[in-house]
């Protein structure tokens, strides 16, 4: 189909360019952030969703009140093969840069796991970040958890700056990610 | 939104799925009518395959490249899965710099070549913003139309939805059988990228996550513009070579 004739080309093509600069131009009211900070869901560029639970150690943790911070939160399980590979580079990476403002939260599915296995495998890999046990299953619901394990990355101001479904993550994307997120804490 | 397909003991992303189905198709289809464009279908899918293997080892690379700290520490991060650790435009450049080496190498004509290939683009367009309905991505801004849909703690414009019916209408108007015999190489082409980013332009006033530029300038609509403008100078050489 020949949708363009040649004849008027030069005419239409004017139109066409015309009429888009002026759709930029008018629509451009529009466009304002229509999800920083506003809306909480477990997406990117959207607050993230606020929690209260109780680590390993009986220690209340609230996700919003590590505002300032450069947020890890991971949502995973001992029987899960990837989230048990991808503990070991988040452990190094927490060593390097905690002390910069960087902080994990792994948050265990206790609803679909056992208690003393996960602890057994947090032992067994010497892990030292918060181990948050979601006993119930609500920060899972809240996070719309479909696989194990799930990685959401939090900017200082609590807005998701990425979502990782699905893992292993490799070292090298935790460690751009954390450094970006850093940057912006300084 | 479908995010994970769960096959028994299987967690599929199903974005991903999606996109990969979308370059099976759309090949299987563009092979299907490369003979049209006087192209053998092997030569076609060689170039295409050289193209997306150099496409995803380049966006790696590209990406290793800005940041490379992290990748010299962790070597073996270059090897993973993770798409995270891919630079989309770096692989893009890659991937085009590997299709023309490989198209001269085979002698093969430029603008037959971009008619030929048009098929697996215009599949592409309408897979992409199924994978994006599929993980949640590229979602649409608030609305109180009654289509919206419940995505993000909001109804929201379905503009993924919208993006598919308008890529499948340009590819129904420019799939090969229906253009005309007598039309000059590359039209077929041109045609199907004026009205995709024509129609790109329009539709990304409806999405909620577009990055924005100063004074509201929305950057995916201006760089459909710069690519809309390019199309239609070239269409316009083309046409003035033909009245000539």
């Amino acid at each position: 189909m020949r949708f363009f004739s040649y004849e008027r080309l030069s005419l239409t093509s004017i139109i066409i360019l015309t009429a888009g600069a002026a759709w930029i131009a008018v629509t451009a009211a529009f466009a304002a952030p229509t999800t920083d900070g506003e809306i909480r869901a477990p997406q990117s560029g959207f607050s993230a969703p606020d929690f209260t639970l109780l680590t390993s150690d009986d220690e209340s943790i609230t996700l919003s009140e590590l505002r300032g911070k450069a947020v890890l939160v991971n949502l995973w399980a001992s029987w899960c093969g990837p989230c048990r590979a991808e503990m070991p580079a988040m452990q190094r990476i927490y060593e390097e840069y905690e002390n910069d403002g960087f902080v994990v939260l792994a948050v265990n599915a206790t609803n679909q796991d056992n208690v003393t296995n996960a602890l057994a495998f947090v032992q067994e890999h010497q892990l030292t970040f918060p181990i948050l046990l979601d006993v119930t299953g609500e920060v899972s619901q809240m996070y719309q958890l479909r696989a194990l394990p799930s990685s959401f990355f939090i900017r200082p101001d609590g807005v998701i700056e990425e979502v990782v479904i699905g893992g292993p993550m490799a070292e090298a994307l935790l460690r751009v990610r954390v450094e970006q997120l850093l940057e912006e804490t300084n | 939104m479908l995010p994970i397909l769960q096959v028994g003991p299987l967690a599929i992303q199903t974005p991903g799925l999606i996109l990969l189905a979308g370059v099976w198709i759309g090949l299987s289809l563009a092979e299907r009518n490369s003979q049209r464009y006087k192209i053998m279908p092997d030569t076609l899918y060689n170039l295409v395959f050289t193209m997306l293997v150099a496409g995803i080892l380049g966006a790696r690379l590209a990406y290793a490249a800005r940041f490379p700290n992290a990748f010299i520490e962790n070597p073996l991060s270059l090897i993973s899965i993770n798409p995270g650790l891919l630079d989309p435009f770096g692989g893009f450049l890659i991937a085009v710099v590997a299709g023309l080496i490989y198209g001269q190498r085979k002698n093969m004509l430029l603008w037959p070549t971009l008619d030929a290939v048009t098929p697996v683009i215009g599949i592409m367009l309408i897979a992409i913003p199924l994978s994006n309905l599929a993980s949640g991505h590229a979602f649409g801004s608030p609305t109180t139309l009654p289509w919206g849909i419940r995505l993000w703690g909001a109804q929201r414009h379905p503009v993924q939805v919208y993006e598919m019916l308008a890529a499948g209408a340009v590819l129904w108007l420019m799939w090969p059988t229906r253009q005309p015999k007598e039309q000059p190489s590359g039209w077929t082409f041109l045609q199907f990228i004026v009205l995709s980013t024509a129609l790109r332009l329009f539709f990304e006033t409806f999405r909620g996550d577009s990055e924005v530029l100063a004074n509201g300038i929305r950057f995916a609509q201006l760089s459909a513009w710069v690519i809309l403008a390019i199309g239609l100078f070239t269409m316009n050489r083309i046409s003035r070579q033909i009245k000539d």
